[in-house]
């Protein structure tokens, strides 16, 4: 059962995961083709398509894959990829009609590769705003509240409308970054909810959708919580339970991953809204609760 | 748990820094040999955590605050540390190179480091390859070691190691490269001295440079 009101963009074309590589390194497109039909089944609303550096040595590769994906399945595609000529050309090649008529999504904008927002006008497209840094004084630093989160995704969203790169504010989804919790002794998770619930209550965002991927989330982790529940997948559950409400609505994350929300009194989810109001040594200890008998 | 080092050790272990700073506050003050504390202490802690890492037994949190703890007794340890005892083992520029903001695997290695006993300097995340130059020009450290997590920033590794060989800094350092793309043919061909594949396999790399 999904969860009513969440978007899945489904992550798994991406080299990052080991069994997709292999599918890259032999250019195994029927086997690319079917984990995308096994994520259109599984529930995703659009599939984010990550070449790799194939794609950067050869801008048809990346064409390639996104021609044999579009021909088995007719979901939206996320494109990711920093390099302006190879998603100038895979956005050339995108063919709506087998979407659906859907447009294609960038990803990623920030302010780090701005330039990346005028593939905006190659053709009508959605994008994701990449909001956990931004340039200051020539430089890009790290966010570091989730004050400057909602103030670099607005000022993202304003400029992109105004200069006429999108239709609406339904074209743009807020990435707000997802820390691993087993090394966040800085609240970066606190950082990324408070920037969520901000931009989620701000009425000159309303219709903006909010996203992120919880694959960071629970690395470096063992497998099973003090309680013997599935401690990555509970606390993926857990993310998700704190920042819907806040006005989190849309996931990179995995189709069949059967996301829910879980109930006040789950293990998992009282001790991650303990943890992620904690900081340094404090932080770290709590989290070696979550998964340490006593 | 009556031999204080021992104490000391097991504390810094377990994470536990303000008992790990006061069992060594009364170690000293009871007399015991603070070059001792320092290597029955402190690096054999470390190097007890950093094998339960690898192993398995231990995660990321644990190896943390461990590592925190001995940064806390550190400070008190020191100003008694005398001859042999108070020099590092080694000294090493560490960083994750440019366009690359991923910082666990790298602090992991710094922590090791730092538990065995050798003087790091951490440059971050991002780091530009003149950066790294102007870096081992002025600290004059035995290695360089870089960290990158993506397929994309890989390259970086190869600009650095050419912006030192360029500086004329190549044959002074020791270059080691890790990260989960890394593989040991491409360490080999960027021309990096070795590649390890985890945090523990780096400090013996580290080790055996200077041991031999």
């Amino acid at each position: 059962m999904p969860i009513p009101g969440l978007t899945i963009i489904g992550e798994r074309i991406n080299p990052g995961f080991r069994s997709t590589q292999a599918l890259f390194d032999d250019e195994d497109f029927a086997g690319i083709q079917a984990l995308a039909v096994r994520q259109a089944q599984a529930g995703a609303s659009y599939l984010n398509v990550n070449a790799g550096t194939k794609a950067l040595k050869d801008p048809h590769f990346m064409v390639e894959v996104v021609r044999a994906i579009q021909a088995v399945v007719d979901l939206p595609l996320s494109l990711d990829c920093p390099d302006f000529a190879v998603l100038k050309t895979v956005l050339e090649a995108y063919d709506a009609a087998k979407a659906k008529g859907m447009k294609p999504v960038i990803n990623s904008i920030s302010e780090s590769r701005w330039e990346l927002a005028e593939l905006m006008k190659v053709r009508p497209c959605k994008a994701i705003l990449m909001s956990s840094e931004q340039e200051r004084d020539g430089r890009i630093v790290p966010n570091r509240t989730g004050e400057e989160v909602h103030e670099v995704a607005k000022r993202k969203v304003k400029r992109l409308l105004a200069g006429g790169y999108a239709e609406g504010p339904d074209d743009f989804f807020v990435d707000v970054s997802i820390a691993t919790l087993a090394a966040d002794t800085e609240g970066l998770i606190k950082m990324a909810l408070e920037g969520i619930r901000l931009v989620g209550a701000d009425p000159d965002m309303a219709g903006v959708h909010v996203m992120g991927g919880l694959s960071n989330l629970p690395q470096h982790l063992p497998a099973k919580a003090a309680d013997g529940s599935d401690l990555k997948y509970h606390l993926e559950c857990a993310f998700l339970t704190v920042a819907m409400p806040l006005g989190f609505d849309t996931v990179l994350g995995t189709p069949w991953r059967d996301y829910r929300l879980l109930p006040d009194d789950n293990f998992v989810l009282r001790e991650f809204r303990r943890i992620v109001e904690l900081r340094e040594s404090d932080a770290l200890m709590a989290v070696v609760d979550l998964y340490q008998e006593p | 748990m009556s031999d204080p080092v021992e104490t000391i050790k097991e504390w810094v272990i377990k994470g536990k820094k303000n008992e790990a700073v006061a069992a060594t506050r009364d170690a000293l003050a009871a007399g015991t040999d603070p070059g001792s504390i320092m290597k029955d202490g402190l690096i054999a802690a470390m190097s007890v955590v950093g094998q339960k890492y690898s192993s398995g037994e231990f995660f990321l949190p644990q190896m943390m605050i461990a590592a925190r703890a001995m940064t806390e007794v550190i400070p008190v340890l020191k100003p008694h540390l005398v001859g042999e005892a108070a020099e590092s083992r080694g000294k090493a520029v560490i960083g994750t190179v440019q366009g690359d903001f991923h910082d666990i695997g790298k602090n992991i290695v710094r922590m090791m480091l730092e538990g065995a006993g050798y003087e790091v300097v951490d440059l971050g995340v991002d780091v530009p390859a003149d950066k790294f130059v102007e870096t081992v020009r002025r600290e004059a450290p035995q290695f360089v070691l870089m960290s990158a997590l993506i397929t994309l920033t890989m390259e970086s590794m190869r600009r650095t190691i050419a912006a030192l060989e360029a500086a004329g800094l190549r044959s002074v350092v020791k270059i080691g490269v890790g990260g989960a793309p890394l593989t040991h043919k491409f360490a080999a061909e960027i021309g990096a001295d070795f590649y390890s594949e985890d945090a523990y396999g780096c400090v013996q790399r580290c080790n055996d440079y200077i041991a031999a």
